[in-house]
C-alpha cells in the first residue's frame, strides 16, 4: 500500500510547492497549474536565481518542516518541482 | 523649480489624466476592508488597485518588488515621461528623492512577523531586503538608470515638504541638473489596524476636509506621486514650485489664488487651522478623491500644478463647510496664479507648499 499513499502526497506536495513558488516568488503571468512537475525551476526554466533558491529554503522549512543543510545536495533537490517533492516526502518519512 | 512632469499612482488610477478624470468627476466612495484581527469589522479605504501596479514593461526588474516600491516606480518613471526629458537628461546629473511617512510598513512587519513565527533561520530573505525604508529609491535608480544622488527622508509629518527642500538645495547647489522628487505611503494591514482603533473612521465614508473638529475623520489611502523638478531656467510644464514655509512668512498671497488643505485625519485643532487660513484666498481640498494619506500635500501639489496648467479650477469634492470658508465649488476655467499647499500636524504646527504659474 505504500507506493499508493506515496503518488497520492506526493501529488499533494507538488500542488502545494507550485502554489508557494508563485506566491513567494512574485512570478508573474503564470499560475500554479501551467508549472509542469519536470520543468527546470533555474535557468531557461521558470528562470528563478540564486536568491529565488534561498528563499525556496525557506518556504520548505516554513510549509514543510524540512531543511537543506548541504546546498551541494540542493543542486539535484532544486532542479525541479518533482525533486522538490521527491525531497521533502523522503525526507519527512525519515523524521518519523 | 520647474514641475517639468508628474508622475500619479492612487486610488483613482495611474498617470495625470486619471488623477485629472478623478478631479472632474467629483467624489467616489471609497471600497470597504475587513479590519485584520477584529469581530468583522470593516474600514473605508481609497486603496491602490492590483491592476494598475501589473506594468510588466517598467517593472521588469522589479519582480520581487512590494507594492510600496511598485507604487514608488511607476510614479517616478511616469514624471520621468511625462517631462519629456527622458532621453536627454544626464542621469548622472540626476537624483531622487523619495518621502514617506511610514516607510514599506507592511513588507517591515512581514519580515518582523517572519521571525515571530518561524524563528530567525526561516525569515524571508526578499522581505528582509525589501523592509529597508531605501529600498524604493533603489528601485526607482536601478530602473531608471539613475546614477546621481539618491536619498529616502522619512518624516512622519512633513516628509514630502523635506524633500521639496532638498531637491531645491541639490538644485541650487548644481550638484544635479533635475530630481525626481515624489512622495509614497501604503496601505498595509498595520496601518488599517491602527486607522480603524486609533482614529475616527468616516461613517459615510466621506472625508471631510473643511470640518476642524476635534475628532476629524478619516478614510485611509495610499499611493504615489512624483515630480521632474528643474532649475527655473529649463522650460516649464506645468508651474513653479516655490518655497517651502512652516509659518507662511516666506509666501504671499497675491493675484488669484487658492489654498489647498490636506486631511490626513491627525490635525485636529481649530485655532491652528484658522491661523493657517490665508486671507483673500479661496479654500479647496482633494482629500475625499485620494484618501487621508500623510504625504497627501504631493497630491495637493500635482493637483496644483494641474490648475496652473490648465488655468482651471476644480469645485471640492465634498462641501460640508461648517466654518463658512470661502470654498472653491465649481469645476471650470479661471485664472490661477498661485496655489497654496497646507498641511497641519497633530500638534498643530503646518507646512506650506507655494507653486505659481509660470506667464
Amino acid at each position: 500500500m505504500q507506493p499508493v499513499d506515496r503518488d497520492q502526497e506526493l501529488v499533494g506536495i507538488r500542488a502545494k510547492l507550485k502554489e508557494l513558488l508563485v506566491s513567494n516568488l512574485n512570478i508573474e503571468g503564470i499560475t500554479p497549474d501551467q508549472i509542469k512537475d519536470d520543468d527546470p525551476l533555474f535557468g531557461e526554466g521558470l528562470g528563478l536565481d540564486s536568491l529565488d533558491a534561498v528563499e525556496i529554503v525557506v518556504i520548505l522549512q516554513r510549509h514543510f518542516g524540512v531543511e537543506v543543510k548541504d546546498m551541494e545536495k540542493g543542486r539535484e533537490i532544486f532542479r525541479s518541482v518533482n525533486t522538490l517533492a521527491n525531497y521533502v516526502y523522503d525526507t519527512k518519512q525519515g523524521q518519523k | 523649480m520647474n514641475i517639468a512632469g508628474i508622475g500619479v499612482v492612487g486610488t483613482t488610477g495611474r498617470g495625470v489624466a486619471s488623477l485629472e478624470a478623478a478631479l472632474n468627476r467629483g467624489w467616489t466612495a471609497p471600497g470597504l476592508v475587513d479590519i485584520r484581527g477584529s469581530a468583522g469589522e470593516r474600514l473605508p479605504v481609497y486603496a491602490v488597485p492590483p491592476e494598475v501596479l501589473s506594468d510588466k514593461t517598467v517593472l521588469a526588474k522589479a519582480r520581487r518588488a512590494d507594492r510600496f516600491t511598485r507604487m514608488s516606480v511607476l510614479a517616478a518613471w511616469d514624471a520621468l515621461q511625462d517631462s519629456g526629458l527622458a532621453a536627454s537628461v544626464d542621469r548622472t546629473r540626476l537624483g531622487v528623492i523619495v518621502a514617506t511617512a511610514l516607510g514599506p510598513h507592511a513588507t517591515t512587519f512581514g519580515f518582523l512577523d517572519g521571525i515571530l513565527d518561524f524563528g530567525d533561520a526561516a525569515v524571508s530573505p526578499t522581505a528582509f531586503s525589501h523592509s529597508v525604508h531605501n529600498a524604493a529609491a533603489s528601485y526607482i535608480a536601478m530602473t531608471l538608470d539613475v546614477r546621481g544622488p539618491t536619498l529616502t527622508l522619512t518624516h512622519f509629518d512633513f516628509a514630502f515638504h523635506e524633500a521639496v527642500s532638498l531637491a531645491r538645495t541639490w538644485l541650487a547647489a548644481n550638484r544635479c541638473d533635475a530630481v525626481l522628487v515624489g512622495a509614497v505611503d501604503e496601505l498595509g494591514s498595520v496601518m488599517q489596524f491602527v486607522c480603524g482603533r486609533m482614529l475616527r473612521p468616516a461613517a459615510d465614508g466621506r472625508i471631510k476636509p473643511f470640518d476642524f473638529s476635534v475628532k476629524p475623520e478619516s478614510v485611509p489611502g495610499e499611493g504615489s506621486v512624483f515630480f521632474m523638478l528643474t532649475r527655473d531656467n529649463a522650460g516649464a510644464a506645468y508651474g513653479r514650485l516655490g518655497a517651502v514655509s512652516r509659518d507662511h512668512s516666506a509666501v504671499r498671497s497675491t493675484g488669484q489664488s487658492v489654498q489647498l488643505l490636506d486631511a490626513c485625519g491627525l490635525a485636529k485643532n481649530e485655532t491652528a487651522y484658522r491661523t493657517a487660513l490665508m486671507p483673500g484666498t479661496l479654500t479647496a481640498g482633494y482629500a475625499p478623491l485620494f484618501g487621508s494619506v500623510m504625504t497627501g500635500s504631493a497630491f495637493h501639489a500635482a493637483i496644483a500644478a494641474l490648475m496652473l496648467k490648465r488655468q482651471y479650477r476644480y469645485a471640492v469634492p465634498v462641501a460640508e463647510n461648517p466654518h463658512g470658508l470661502d470654498l472653491c465649488l465649481e469645476t471650470g476655467a479661471a485664472v490661477v496664479d498661485q496655489v497654496f499647499c497646507t498641511r497641519l500636524d497633530c500638534a498643530g504646527r503646518r507646512g506650506t507648499l507655494h507653486l505659481s504659474a509660470v506667464r
